[in-house]
């Protein structure tokens, strides 16, 4: 293990310092080098970052060029340096940080909120083995990070695409027998800007940090889409 | 830099709600419903749901759901934890709101908690309490009730001001309020948002401590700018220490919350001679009794030398099998697997880490304050708690009274006009917020966060004295001089050092309200351990202690017996016993 940790940052302005050695310590997380950072060599490095335990989703970021939140990514031993860019795709505010209006204007389209049946006036009744909930319950820990979206390649090629964390949120409340809005929404997450959009990269589900599977959630979507609507 | 002053934009609504939490958006959420004609803005120093701590709710959230519970035990439970300081009519409007508010989780909003094998919904066994009644969604319950409320403003569409830092409450020529004064943190542009309610719902500020729990945001921003428009305090001597911090060496990840239900599921803490040291300190409980007592008890074995190396004791649950822990604590699991440890498999090194502020701003159950037009809700309130806080209230209490606030609200701005903000509170406003831009060469505003933490940690922390708190005065005092001087340098957009500067500021004045409170407390009760006092006293000091803003903008001191409206201690207990 070396005594530091060579640093390289995308900055915005140009002219500003992008290159850090930092002293290492262990356990030392890429946030624990910003802040490092930040607080000993220069604080006017623009980076987020809130809960720092990997659940607001707030701190993502690229290290040597992938999605990961900044919180949650502990350096290995061996590794001496390391490369820190801003998320792809999304306009960048200042040096790590990045505007995810764009990622949630997608989130937005998918309807993100229960539209409850009339009369869900008691906390539904439901087993946790009921098969709505073993497709949901691995689904529902979404921090709307915006790795998937930034990682994924069909959303990156042209901006209309839904992208994986907003089809994820979509499939699960398709799922959920509290909703009232099933057909609807299953026929507007499916049609060219949605589900068969995707082209199974996987680089959504590769990149998750909390280990969810949208590309799984993309398939069950074609799935229903087919069995439900194309049936009718 | 008068003369360099930018200009201020007006900006006008009728609720501002400031702090975007489970407070903030629950206040929201009930504005809506009860009067969607309304202008609604919400104001969130960092992004909107996904600042603050009802995010990182892990264990979950006490209701009365089962018929076998009740109001009575979950009330009795939270003033026992509380040692009877509790503004008793908050907490039996918590406990009576708690399960109405689930029901709209579960109903309204979209969130799902974990059921019991009939579909029910499971409730988990906490420290402290007489019933297994803590609603949660696998063990990072924040993520579930957050993502969902966050979810429902694209139904609503308020007015999101986002990354924007309200900086002080402005009032009119009736001294009622009548706006707030914010700062874009993105452009560094000011602004004045003109309301007719103000709900202040920012969270406290335990992120003053050198080993603390809370998200980054957290330095006490609604309670400071509260005090700064003369409010009055009470329990401010009450900091919470929740008893398992995990310990990461100097990573930020150090003090982050090993959730509660580690406890109360069976957890053993050891010390570093592999003793279950609790049986000194709560035989009867052991490692399920409160928080106070098992971080108190943590502290004083580490205190006596008996701690690890890494300056902490030994929470292991691995007794239950890898399987078992895996299964029910995964996001512990893995929170520990990050730093190369295994709560499935063996023993996690922890610490006291400062959790939660009990103490706050005095509100009725309606949330109102002394101040016409001014609504507080969720930690930046006190004495719902009291001494103490239950793990599983928390989330309870932010929900609970920021959907009352937001009820109260919308009742509140059909009747207030907008009232017209003096110009000179305006200007004093902006002009602080400036002031470490007066200057390229000074203090840094992160050395002095430092230095703030390292002094509340040893000196006004887990254990405390008057020697000590003492000492603390003075350091505090030593570095509000030392804040004068600081400076932050570079541009104005995003500058987070120009941030921090404003962030220290704020937690220099709550943390002083947190000395003089904890000064005048000549006992141990709950959060608040005097080694020179270490008994508690009900006779002497069944008492609040209220703290008002003197005319020299130093604390004036009220005391005032608690009114045990609704259940008094069952012994009450004076000397001799802690």
């Amino acid at each position: 293990m070396t005594d530091t940790v060579r640093v390289t940052i995308q900055r915005s302005d140009p002219a500003s310092r992008s290159r850090f050695e930092v002293e290492r310590f262990a356990p030392m997380a890429v946030l624990d080098l910003l802040l490092a950072i930040q607080r000993e060599q220069d604080s006017t490095i623009g980076f987020r970052y809130s809960c720092r335990v990997g659940m607001c989703g707030t701190c993502t970021l690229r290290l040597d060029g992938r999605p990961v939140l900044a919180c949650q990514t502990f350096l290995p031993p061996e590794r001496d340096a390391v490369r820190l860019d801003p998320l792809g795709g999304l306009p960048v505010v200042r040096d790590l940080i990045v505007d995810t209006a764009p990622f949630f204007a997608e989130w937005a389209r998918v309807t993100p909120y229960l539209i409850p049946h009339d009369g869900l006036d008691a906390p539904a009744q439901i087993r946790p083995d009921a098969p709505e909930r073993q497709v949901i319950d691995p689904a529902l820990d979404c921090i709307t990070c915006g790795a998937c979206y930034a990682g994924c390649g069909v959303a990156d090629y042209r901006r209309d695409f839904i992208g994986p964390a907003a089809l994820n949120r979509a499939m699960v409340l398709i799922a959920d027998s509290r909703d009232a809005r099933r057909g609807e929404r299953l026929r507007a997450v499916t049609g060219d800007d949605g589900a068969w959009r995707c082209r199974y990269i996987h680089a959504c589900t590769a990149v998750c940090p909390k280990g969810l599977d949208p590309a799984g959630a993309i398939r069950h979507l074609r799935r229903w889409r087919v069995e439900d609507l194309d049936a009718d | 830099m008068l003369t360099d002053r930018p200009p201020v934009e007006t900006l006008e609504t009728d609720v501002a709600v400031i702090g975007s939490g489970g407070a903030g958006l629950m206040c929201v959420l009930h504005l809506a419903r009860a009067a969607p004609d309304l202008r609604v803005a919400v104001v969130s120093k960092g992004v909107i749901g996904k600042s603050g701590c009802t995010r990182m709710v892990q264990g979950g959230y006490n209701a009365v759901l089962d018929p076998a519970d009740s109001f009575d035990l979950h009330f009795r439970d939270t003033l026992e934890g509380g040692g009877y300081l509790n503004d008793q009519e908050l907490a039996w409007t918590l406990v009576n709101d708690a399960p109405r508010v689930i029901r709209e989780l579960e109903t309204s909003v979209g969130c799902f908690f974990d059921r019991r094998p009939d579909g029910r919904i499971h409730q988990k066994a906490f420290a402290g309490q007489s019933f297994d009644r803590t609603v949660h969604r696998g063990d990072l319950t924040g993520i579930e009730i957050m993502g969902r409320l966050r979810d429902q403003l694209f139904r609503i569409g308020p007015r999101e001001l986002e990354d924007v830092r309200a900086l002080d409450l402005v009032r009119d020529a009736r001294g009622e309020v009548a706006g707030v004064t914010l700062l874009d943190v993105r452009t560094g542009r000011f602004a004045l948002l003109r309301a007719r309610v103000v709900v202040v719902a920012t969270g406290g500020s335990a992120t003053m401590y050198r080993i603390s729990a809370p998200a980054r945001e957290k330095t006490g921003d609604g309670m400071a700018m509260c005090w700064r428009a003369g409010l009055p305090f009470r329990d401010m001597e009450m900091l919470q220490f929740h008893p398992t911090g995990l310990l990461a060496g100097r990573s930020r990840l150090t003090g982050a919350v090993l959730e509660e239900g580690l406890r109360g599921a069976g957890a053993y803490l050891f010390n570093a001679a592999g003793e279950r040291f609790m049986a000194r300190y709560d035989a009867e409980r052991m490692e399920r009794s409160t928080r106070d007592v098992v971080a108190r008890a943590s502290y004083l074995e580490i205190m006596a030398g008996r701690g690890t190396a890494g300056g902490g004791v030994l929470i292991d649950i691995s007794h239950l099998g890898v399987e078992e822990v895996e299964r029910r604590f995964p996001g512990m699991v893995e929170r520990t697997r990050l730093i190369g440890r295994d709560l499935a498999r063996g023993p996690v090194e922890v610490s006291p880490t400062a959790h939660f502020q009990m103490g706050g701003v005095i509100i009725d159950p309606d949330c109102q304050t002394v101040l016409p037009g001014l609504l507080v809700a969720g930690e930046d309130a006190g004495g719902t708690h009291g001494a103490n806080r239950l793990g599983g209230n928390g989330v309870a209490e932010s929900t609970v009274y920021g959907a009352r606030a937001g009820d109260r609200a919308a009742l509140l701005a059909r009747e207030r006009p907008l009232g017209e903000p003096d110009p000179a509170e305006v200007a004093a406003s902006v002009e602080r917020a400036l002031s470490p831009r007066a200057r390229d060469e000074g203090a840094s505003p992160f050395a002095i966060t430092r230095e703030l933490k390292d002094l509340m940690w040893q000196d006004c922390g887990v254990v405390r004295s008057r020697e000590g708190l003492l000492r603390a005065r003075d350091g505090l005092a030593r570095l509000a001089e030392q804040l004068e001087q600081v400076a932050a340098p570079g541009p104005a957009e995003a500058n987070y050092a120009w941030q921090e500067a404003l962030d220290v500021a704020n937690q220099l004045t709550v943390a002083a309200l947190i000395v003089e409170s904890a000064l005048v407390r000549e006992e141990s009760r709950g959060a608040h351990f005097r080694d020179d006092f270490p008994a508690r006293d009900d006779a002497r000091w069944l008492r609040t202690i209220v703290l008002e803003r003197g005319a020299d903008g130093a604390p004036r001191i009220d005391l005032r017996p608690v009114a045990l409206t609704r259940l008094a201690p069952a012994a009450t207990v004076a000397g001799g016993q802690t």
